[in-house]
């Protein structure tokens, strides 16, 4: 029997409170060796991992690459799957290899293929696949069951065309039907961080309410503990509640830094919304057990009679190339505002010389307003600003013609009262021009409602014979 | 008094990649009081604070944890051309000012 079946049987068998242990909030960027050991001594039941996110934006969905390192991640993997064939339990691992699409899914089983080839263990993996077909989308587009997020425009059949990837967010079901198949290993792609932790105990009639809102907390390992961390976090659950133990000494999860974990990359503290139902946060309780331990209670879980899953998808833009440079004359800075529209209408007028524009350029002023979105008209000017020059054109070549002519005339512009004529920019290195690839961006970004979601994540098993 | 002062954390980060949610959260429930009831916190002063539509803001305290949550329409989606803060992590820095 494979670790999943061992470990439903053992727990129907004889229930008792389940412990599960956060290994790692972003698998590939290196788990901490004492606090996860540590957590492999308590005798967890389920070691979860989650590895993706939409936050890190469009590139990695669009590219198909994961956004951490090959080194970093094989060693996390192989990490956490050693500590799970240890102890003969279940290792979950959601929005595998960044993103969570297919080829996300593909680079991270290959990574567990070799790991267990090479310290011989003989596994069987549950995938499940996330990528919704171009087809599906359409069809539910034509019957009007797509719907906008966050004042997302419309979806239209060409994006759907253009986009490289699509996923579907999914819920907690798949993950349930996954570990019911006796598994050792289970490798999601996009999924929803709470199906990671949430699946095991609501096959074993622990209340929904409490585990979504324990797995909603674990997934970001000691992150709800002060200080906040990457260390592995254990949670111990039953019927009434779940307890929160950091598996590193100096973090403590204490009643204030775990209710305030609510708010994290979250828009409302009191409400999880997810593809099945809704988690309702507002009767929570947080109660202190010791000085590095908290008891939580009062999670509610309210099924949807509506579901529906997130689609995100990206696409690609173009070439992208930049330009880093820095300016220290005070006259420059000052008149930034003019110089840089005029250089790229002197630009266009080059490049463009018997075409219509077919590239973007912009400029973030780092010093001025290259981070903040509306920063304020009239601060004092800075005594050093950076110049970031950003091209998104049809091709590679064309987006370093683009940003070497403009390198070149925003170097000697002239302008009104200009004293330093040999040159306006200060470049870090030569060339200061760099090609970056491909430029992406979300084009899906939308519901999709289904009467069925479950089926939109198919299941394989894989055998692995070490 | 200045947020920064009275405050213990104020971050921001995307909540999806169409809006920016910041938490402004405090180490007793006497300076969470003093914030969650200052004009200086309202929909309106924010929207004018980040040059957006009273709309675009929704202010909710959330005395569990101290905090007060402000989400933010994003004027450009995370990533988009243009975009200046893809996880949007700096976009707390306006708040650090106001007063209180």
């Amino acid at each position: 029997m494979s670790a999943s079946g061992r470990v439903l049987e053992e727990f129907q068998r004889r229930p008792r409170p389940m412990r599960l242990l956060g290994a790692s909030g972003q698998l590939g960027y290196g788990i901490p060796t004492p606090a996860f050991t540590g957590g492999l001594s308590r005798q967890p039941d389920l070691i979860g991992c989650d590895m993706g996110s939409i936050d890190i934006g469009p590139a990695y969905l669009g590219s198909g690459d994961m956004a951490t390192a090959p080194a970093a991640t094989r060693r996390d993997l192989r990490k956490v799957l050693l500590g799970a064939r240890q102890l003969d339990i279940p290792l979950v691992i959601g929005s595998a290899g960044s993103a969570g699409a297919a080829p996300h899914l593909e680079a991270t089983l290959a990574m567990l293929r070799d790991i267990a080839r090479a310290e011989g263990l003989t596994l069987r993996i549950g995938v499940l696949r996330a990528d919704i077909s171009r087809a599906l989308v359409k069809d539910s587009l034509r019957s009007g069951n797509i719907v906008s997020l966050d004042g997302m425009p419309p979806l239209t059949e060409n994006e759907v065309d253009a986009a490289a990837n699509i996923v579907g967010q999914m819920g907690t079901q798949p993950f349930r039907r996954a570990l019911a198949a006796d598994i050792d290993v289970l490798v999601a792609g996009r999924a929803c961080d709470t199906a990671i932790f949430a699946a095991l105990p609501t096959m074993l009639d622990f209340p929904t309410g409490l585990a979504m809102h324990m797995a909603k907390i674990i997934e970001c390992a000691s992150l709800c503990c002060v200080p906040g961390g990457r260390d592995s976090i254990l949670a111990t659950l039953d019927h009434d509640g779940f307890e929160l133990e950091s598996m590193a000494p100096q973090r403590s999860a204490t009643p204030v830094s775990v209710a305030a974990h609510s708010l994290y990359e979250q828009a409302d503290p009191y409400t999880v919304q997810e593809p099945e139902g809704r988690l309702d946060l507002s009767a929570a309780t947080y109660r202190a057990i010791d000085d590095r331990r908290t008891r939580v209670t009062g999670a509610r879980w309210l099924p949807s009679t509506d579901p529906a899953i997130k689609l995100e998808g990206a696409r690609s833009i173009g070439e992208r190339a930049i330009l880093l440079a820095g300016a220290a004359d005070p006259r420059f800075i000052t008149q930034h505002r003019d110089i840089l529209p005029a250089v790229a209408a002197v630009v266009r007028e080059l490049v463009c010389e018997d075409s219509p524009q077919d590239y973007t350029l912009n400029f973030r002023i780092y010093g001025v307003d290259g981070v903040r979105m509306a920063a304020p008209q009239h601060e004092a000017p800075p005594g050093e600003v950076f110049v970031l020059g950003e091209v998104i054109a049809p091709s590679r070549e064309r987006a370093a013609e683009v940003m070497r002519t403009t390198k070149q005339y925003l170097l000697h512009h002239g302008y009104p009262g200009r004293l330093s004529t040999a040159g306006n920019l200060a470049f870090p290195f030569t060339p200061p021009e760099i090609s970056t690839g491909p430029a992406w961006r979300f084009n899906v970004f939308h519901l999709l409602r289904t009467t069925d979601p479950d089926v939109l994540f198919p299941l394989e098993v894989e055998t692995i014979s070490g | 008094m200045k947020l920064q002062q009275l405050a213990q954390v104020i971050r921001s980060k995307n909540a999806g990649p169409r809006r920016l949610t910041l938490d402004v959260m405090f180490a007793s429930d006497a300076d969470y009081q003093r914030a969650a009831q200052s004009p200086a916190l309202s929909p309106a002063r924010i929207a004018a604070l980040y040059r957006l539509a009273p709309d675009d803001v929704v202010v909710m305290p959330y005395p569990l944890g101290r905090a007060i949550k402000i989400t933010l329409a994003r004027p450009v989606m995370a990533g988009d051309p243009g975009d200046r803060d893809v996880y949007g992590a700096q976009q707390h820095a306006p708040l650090l000012e106001i007063e209180i």
